[in-house]
């Protein structure tokens, strides 16, 4: 299925080179009664990209997307698209299409009917429908009441929802929840795809792993704050909780040049040293001038998964940009 | 506003509580053409018998009122409360963002419906109450002479009425509690009042929903007993009625607006 992605949305869907509009989020507070969801949340989502909202459950993102597509209001500060409420859109759902929960159907209703009421409320052709039923791969479910659906299959209909109106903006909150590895191999492509042709994606996860792979820019929230954001390079290149970790035979000789060079380690084991704060380009050259043998140099903590278990647990690594 | 009136109508022609509603709106008016036929007689002798009188003339025309209190606000309810049973207000409001206008075009997709109970009623009327009328030996004309005291008012019922549920399905939001508190407040509650109201006060408790209804509906009587009454009790007048049904039908829906579908939905 994934192969024929790039056809079938070709295809379908208008083509235009630069289409997204940005969103823009600043000051974004929400209480509920004493419950502070979020807090004071300033960040942009830029055309083109594939923008991964991460956080842990209970940080903030649902309802920060919700705020976005005016379903709640917020306590304080604003959440735009292209400069504009989504309410105050002239035509919303051909400017944003968003997949918010996939339980939101009704069972008694086939999934083609859902997508023609979907389109005539959006003011769309109702062949839309179709189109949109084979982009996501549900054609010969069409006639099927989605009361009988998998959750993998709602999650389908939930995106080709979304898309009836062929939307400049992509919001997404958990897509993948229940969908299996070639349904998330193929929602991977489909997102990286519709940020190929300038849209605005903007996806939520708790799922790291499978993000890492997807998105070009990473927002982090933790507790409705901001944590840090900006591309995936950035963000994990500017933490210091990166270990160098070395295995060599000439493990006290190493802990003899790196206190020399002033450089925070601790022994793992006979043969083992771990290095804090050092990149490889900073202990290779140092390693070879010393001319230490070295059986094995490993980097750990650089990962996206890395940063993000670090700024959600309260630790405070820094990122391109933290609060 | 086009738009989401489609879509509105869209999904009511998909809910299978209201296909079951429309599908009862015949067999209910078919049974009180039954009952009006039946009181007609006086059971003196005749099981059956043609409407004479005025107010059976109106009686008959109207039989389909009680489908209409009965089946129209629980269209009304089912079009709110669904949204939340099945959680699609979600993509409802995604879809259609302004409230305002989402709410508006549910009022004007209840109202059609409620008006295509009401005729569906007529059509029970003329299929059924005139033919069996003129075969027990009514005159047709005399009862179709009424078309004009009885159907405006009728179809006007309809639609408050269907209002009025979607104005308590909005404000509760509960599918069951909504159709509890609209139908066995309308056909129960209203009754026990009404009769409470006249034996304690010796008052014509005449401005509850059905009472307004049936008022703005021609003057139909309740019970069937004949008489320019409800229940025993003096109705208003039919644009007092109507008022008042309006009023029942606003009322909630506004307090509902502002309480409930304002509302965050998280």
């Amino acid at each position: 299925m994934g192969g024929s992605v790039r056809a079938r949305v070709a295809r379908m869907t208008a083509s235009p080179t630069t289409r997204g509009l940005p969103i823009e989020i600043r000051g974004l507070s929400k209480s509920f009664g004493p419950v502070l969801a979020v807090d004071d949340l300033s960040f942009t989502v830029e055309p083109g990209r594939v923008t991964g909202f991460l956080g842990p459950n209970g940080s903030g993102k649902t309802t920060t997307l919700r705020m976005l597509l005016g379903l709640v209001h917020p306590s304080a500060g604003t959440a735009t698209i292209a400069g504009r409420n989504y309410q105050d859109l002239e035509n919303p759902t051909s400017s944003v299409g968003a997949v918010l929960e996939a339980t939101s159907f009704h069972p008694a209703r086939r999934a083609r009917t859902h997508l023609r009421m979907a389109a005539r409320a959006g003011g769309h052709d109702e062949k839309r429908a179709d189109e949109v039923l084979g982009l996501v791969g549900l054609t010969g479910d069409a006639k099927r009441k989605i009361g009988g659906f998998s959750m993998g299959m709602r999650q389908r209909l939930e995106l080709a929802t979304a898309l009836i109106g062929d939307p400049d903006v992509l919001i997404l909150d958990e897509p993948s929840n229940g969908l299996d590895p070639q349904g998330i191999a193929w929602l991977r492509d489909f997102m990286r795809y519709l940020a190929g042709e300038g849209r605005t994606v903007l996806v939520s996860s708790h799922l790291l792993s499978e993000m890492a792979q997807t998105i070009d820019n990473a927002i982090i929230v933790s507790f409705g704050q901001l944590k840090a954001q900006g591309t995936l390079e950035e963000i994990t290149a500017g933490i210091t909780g990166v270990v160098m970790r070395a295995r060599t035979p000439e493990a006290d000789r190493l802990a003899g040049v790196l206190t020399q060079s002033g450089i925070a380690f601790r022994r793992l084991a006979h043969d083992e040293i771990a290095m804090d704060g050092v990149t490889p380009e900073q202990v290779g050259p140092l390693l070879a001038s010393n001319q230490i043998v070295l059986y094995e140099l490993m980097q750990e903590g650089g990962d996206l998964e890395s940063v993000f278990l670090s700024l959600t647990s309260g630790l405070g690594f820094g990122g391109v940009e933290t609060q | 506003m086009i738009n989401a009136l489609r879509a509105e109508l869209l999904k009511m022609r998909t809910m299978p509580g209201v296909w079951v509603s429309f599908g009862l709106a015949f067999p209910l008016t078919v049974l009180i053409v039954l009952a009006v036929l039946a009181a007609a007689g006086g059971f003196s002798g005749h099981t059956f018998y043609y409407v004479s009188s005025l107010s059976q003339r109106r009686q008959l025309l109207g039989a389909g009122y009680f489908s209409i209190e009965v089946l129209a606000p629980i269209v009304g309810v089912l079009c709110i409360t669904s949204e939340y049973r099945q959680k699609t207000i979600t993509t409802s409001l995604v879809l259609v963002p302004v409230r305002t206008r989402l709410l508006l075009a549910k009022v004007i997709a209840v109202a059609l419906w409620s008006i295509f109970i009401a005729l569906l009623g007529l059509v029970a009327i003329a299929a059924v109450a005139l033919p069996w009328n003129a075969a027990l030996g009514g005159v047709t004309s005399q009862v179709t002479d009424q078309v004009g005291a009885v159907v405006p008012g009728l179809l006007a019922s309809a639609v408050l009425l269907g209002l009025f549920g979607l104005g308590f399905g909005t404000l509760v939001k509960n599918q069951v509690a909504a159709i509890l508190l609209t139908i066995g407040g309308t056909l129960i509650l209203e009754s026990i009042l009404i009769a409470l109201a006249k034996a304690i006060f010796h008052y014509d408790l005449n401005w509850l929903p059905n009472g307004a209804g049936a008022a703005l509906a021609g003057d139909i009587a309740r019970g069937f007993g004949g008489g320019n009454g409800h229940d025993g009790i003096h109705l208003l007048t039919w644009w007092q009625g109507g008022l008042v049904l309006l009023a029942w039908g606003l009322g909630p829906l506004t307090l509902g607006y502002f309480t409930t579908f304002r509302r965050d939905v998280t």
